[in-house]
């Protein structure tokens, strides 16, 4: 499944409106702020319909999963949108991150778990807002908001440059730092980022880049850890290849649509995450070219001059200025 | 005092909801503490005859009330039973603290949940240290959730 699917559910008294653009979508967020009974509603329009008096109103099939019976419920759901509340065990399991792998459906998971097996990205994590009040004409309104912003781009952190993986990512950045005062290092993986931070220690001064598009698990705990220590800044671009195709420097027309829309163009049933879709597309757009990209190693063209300021100036100015100060 | 075990535990009831379905007395709702912790999180009244004020959703039976609340009552009311307070938001980390200098409770987290800037006293079950700050409290909970 792919694209930007709206759905509005309203009763007498309660409205939702939500947007979900990616496979895996948590809200999570205060007790009483309306996420149970969303599910609720959903599940009494499934189970009844119009009879209930619910409206909602989706291009898609909306459905609860839920209890031991899981797998034999969404093996009879298709290209829906499929709703799991809290309480239900199986959200952190194996089985279940196999079966959304390979689903075609997007999944909106009630959890304030980390979900360690699933790559969910740290925008499409969400709290419920709500505006109104009962007995007044109007129903209360709930929307969706982030619950991470943008202000894990704050000042400090200019000491030391974590990579979240060990590959071209590394490669890049480690050059992009040569002989610089920053010094980058890799964390050898995003579920390692919390436990070297901690070994860093409380006067930690450094920069973090991860892949956005599947830290949403992580980031419950380096959130509260960047609450405390303000030596730590946070970058979480969708991945390193989509900081390259957003550099422009391929040039191409496709991919330029590609960046505006993506949620219309990545299919969840062939790419568990946006990272990994982007690291599939920078690898067929460069194949055979002399811009050839391997994750693995980087191709040293990419560190080449105009080519790496290209790639630099993607960056955000606070990150691009310790990397400047550094250097 | 309030003990927590941070991460995957055994013997857990992680489903507080159907359990506060199946289990609820009627005692409980004439309780002021139950009263002021359905009042503090979920800014309802309790009427009586089990019927609750919600300025949401009108007048409805307990089952229809947050998790965060129901999982709250049944840590405050079932003592000798561990659960999953990660169905609770932070906005019930206050009341979980009120328990815990009430009476001996442990509950069961698996997510590190903001008790606040204020002092307060938490026993980490995992390591058996106490905490009495989120300073204190972040980096031995991350090691877990």
């Amino acid at each position: 499944m792919r694209g930007r699917h709206e759905l509005r559910v309203e009763s007498a008294h309660l409205r939702y409106d939500m947007t979900f653009l990616r496979n895996i979508t948590v809200i999570q967020g205060d007790s009483a702020t309306g996420k149970t009974t969303l599910v609720d509603m959903i599940r009494e329009y499934q189970l009844n319909g119009s009879d209930t008096g619910i409206s909602l109103v989706c291009d898609l099939p909306c459905r609860v999963l839920e209890g031991s019976t899981w797998e034999e419920q969404l093996s009879y759901i298709k290209d829906s949108i499929v709703f799991v509340d809290e309480g239900n065990r199986f959200v952190s399991s194996v089985d279940f991150a196999r079966a959304v792998r390979s689903s075609s459906n997007y999944f909106v998971i009630v959890t304030r778990e980390a979900l360690d097996n699933l790559p969910y990205s740290v925008t499409e994590v969400y709290g419920i807002r709500s505006s109104g009040r009962y007995g007044r004409l109007e129903p209360v309104y709930h929307q969706m908001y982030r619950i991470y912003g943008d202000e894990v781009l704050r000042n400090g952190g200019d000491g030391l440059l974590i990579t979240e993986d060990s590959n071209a990512g590394y490669d890049f950045f480690s050059a992009a730092t040569s002989g610089a005062d920053i010094t980058c290092i890799s964390a050898g993986g995003a579920g390692k980022i919390f436990a070297l931070l901690q070994k860093l220690g409380t006067n930690v001064d450094a920069t973090v880049v991860a892949d956005g598009a599947a830290f949403g698990s992580q980031m419950g705990r380096i959130h509260q850890l960047m609450q405390r220590r303000s030596g730590i800044r946070l970058y979480l671009p969708e991945s390193f290849e989509w900081i390259i195709l957003a550099s422009g420097i391929l040039d191409d027309k496709e991919v330029r649509d590609i960046l505006e829309r993506p949620h219309d163009f990545i299919d969840s049933r062939e790419f568990f995450s946006w990272e990994r879709y982007f690291t599939s597309l920078l690898v067929n757009k460069t194949d055979g070219t002399w811009m050839q990209y391997s994750k693995t190693r980087l191709n040293p063209v990419y560190l080449q001059g105009a080519t790496k300021s290209r790639i630099l100036s993607i960056l955000p100015p606070t990150v691009r200025e310790a990397l400047d100060a550094g250097c | 005092m309030l003990t927590a075990f941070f991460g995957d535990m055994d013997d857990v009831v992680y489903n507080t909801a159907a359990y506060f379905k199946y289990n609820l007395q009627p005692d409980w709702l004439e309780d002021p503490f139950v009263q002021q912790m359905i009042l503090g999180v979920d800014h309802s009244r309790v009427l009586g005859n089990g019927a609750i004020d919600s300025p949401v959703l009108g007048v409805i039976a307990p089952v229809s009330l947050s998790g965060g609340v129901k999982a709250l009552i049944l840590i405050d009311r079932v003592p000798d039973r561990v659960f999953n307070a990660s169905n609770c938001g932070d906005n019930c980390a206050k009341w979980l603290l009120r328990i815990g200098a009430r009476q001996d409770v442990t509950i069961n987290l698996r997510h590190i949940m903001d008790f606040g800037d204020e002092p307060f006293e938490l026993l980490v079950a995992n390591t058996g240290e106490l905490v009495t700050s989120m300073d204190e409290l972040v980096p031995i909970a991350g090691r877990y959730v």
